[in-house]
């Protein structure tokens, strides 16, 4: 088993990942929530995580904890639907669960103050610690959105590739292994949805009409554990 | 006294359900916040908007409490998160989510917080908001919220009763049993109507929707029944609106 640590520029490198496949995927994401939707998922996740990027840029985050506070507070302000919460929940979360599980002495809560904790100055996370706080983040995010899998939702996408990353390691795979491991179990969940009827947010207005439509933020979720694999798993 | 926060998708759809509540709580001592729309135009919820408002909504309560009535999807999630982001647990604690329509709940939860009463009340009269409307649309009788259909107290002794008719083309409607409501809750006493022309009620007096399923009708006759210790200047207050016709009353002009 290799355990080669991700460190602070990583992370931060996985939002900007995101940042420029959700812009390249704008398009599809609004028209499919065009489809069960109200059709604003694209534009308003591109218009946040554009925000991101350049708070990114403005504040330099010294750390993994920090860097992903700012995503998450910066997502909360400028997304504007529901995906703004949820995602921020989800990075706030990551955050948290960094800084408390974080080096001794440096750790603090960052989520809900004015204090930005720290991991340690781009003290390196190690793949354990990844998996466990991605796995708090989209525990957050569910419970956020009081979804379940299996809701057409992110959860069905994210669940998976949890899952999938905790097995790897378990395994003993190496870490990229195991994020190219997580996002092939996301893609997969995101195919999944379309069969399903929502039972969550606007699309479960539709009823039986939202079967057949893929959830579009099931496919931003995809995007988001794809980016992860390349920008941490690759780089 | 409570404070109450819009969370809205919409800053425009916000501030018209402010301006539609205040003309029925015009009270400048009570706050009704706003926390809507990513800017003047853009739609959107601001989790972190919410929680500076959250704060600036219990400092003007001053402890009493408030209440937060939010539209669609997002907003409740972001109100949420707001309450997540707040670093006060007691903030947090004098915070509470109402689930009620946006509209009718925030006319309700104004109306109710103006006139003094506690935040649980506020709450029940906001979640009770829809009964107007329902009452008049199926002609049946609302379900009143629980604590409005108080049963007259077993001791008679000091109980006042009157009976008035309504005066004003469209009856008691929601402005005028607004300021109804209002204008009782300065009193130390339990007012209960009926319309005698319906067989409509009890209701309580202090109750937006406990009026509201009195359905009374220019023309209708009201019983009042009274009791506590204020409860002649009560009565008499109650009665002086009616002469007015309640509905002719410039808002403001009697409220308390």
């Amino acid at each position: 088993m290799t355990d080669v640590p991700t460190d602070s520029a990583g992370l931060q490198e996985w939002v900007r990942e995101f940042a420029r496949r959700v812009a390249v995927q704008r398009d599809l994401l609004t028209d499919l929530d065009a489809a069960i939707g109200d059709a604003d998922h694209g534009t308003n996740l591109d218009r946040g995580l554009t925000a991101v990027v350049a708070a990114l840029d403005a504040t330099l985050p010294a750390g993994a904890a920090p860097a992903l506070k700012t995503t998450g507070m910066t997502l909360v302000s400028t997304v504007g639907g529901a995906s703004g919460p949820l995602y921020g929940t989800l990075f706030l979360r990551m955050a948290a669960a960094l800084a408390a599980d974080g080096d001794p002495g440096t750790g603090g809560d960052p989520g809900t103050d004015g204090d930005p904790g720290t991991d340690g100055d781009g003290t390196p996370v190690e793949p354990g610690r990844l998996a466990a706080a991605l796995r708090a983040g989209v525990d957050g995010l569910a419970a956020r959105g009081r979804a379940a899998p299996g809701d057409k939702t992110m959860i069905d996408a994210l669940v998976p590739a949890c899952d999938a990353l905790e097995a790897a390691l378990a395994d003993g795979e190496p870490l990229p292994a195991a994020l190219a491991a997580a996002s092939r179990a996301a893609d997969a969940g995101r195919d999944a949805t379309t069969p399903l009827q929502a039972r969550k947010g606007r699309a479960s207005y539709l009823g039986e009409r939202s079967i057949g439509h893929q959830d579009p933020g099931a496919t931003s979720a995809a995007l988001l554990v794809g980016a992860l694999a390349v920008a941490v798993g690759e780089g | 006294m409570v404070a109450v926060l819009v969370v809205s998708h919409s800053r425009a759809l916000a501030r018209a359900a402010v301006a539609l509540a205040r003309e029925m709580a015009p009270d400048p001592a009570l706050h009704l916040g706003i926390a809507a729309g990513l800017d003047e135009d853009t739609l959107g919820t601001d989790a972190a908007a919410v929680a500076e408002a959250l704060t600036a909504a219990d400092a003007a309560a001053a402890g009493a409490g408030v209440v937060v009535l939010m539209d669609l999807g997002s907003a409740v999630l972001a109100a949420e998160l707001a309450l997540d982001l707040l670093d006060d647990d007691g903030l947090r604690a004098r915070v509470e989510l109402c689930p009620a329509p946006l509209v009718e709940g925030l006319v309700a939860a104004a109306v109710t917080a103006s006139a003094g009463a506690p935040r649980a009340r506020v709450v029940a009269e906001a979640l009770a908001g829809l009964g107007g409307k329902q009452a008049h649309l199926t002609q049946a009788p609302a379900a009143p919220p629980a604590d409005a259909a108080r049963p007259a107290p077993p001791d008679a002794a000091g109980e006042v009763r009157a009976e008035f008719t309504v005066r004003g083309e469209h009856g008691l409607h929601a402005r005028p049993a607004a300021l109804l409501v209002r204008r009782l809750h300065g009193f130390d006493a339990t007012l209960e109507l009926r319309n005698l022309t319906t067989g409509a009620g009890p209701a309580a007096a202090d109750s937006l929707l406990g009026v509201a399923t009195l359905a009374a009708s220019a023309g209708h006759r009201i019983a009042v029944s009274a009791s506590g210790p204020q409860a002649r200047p009560a009565v008499d207050a109650l009665l002086a609106l009616a002469e007015q016709g309640f509905d002719d009353v410039a808002p403001g002009a009697v409220s308390g």
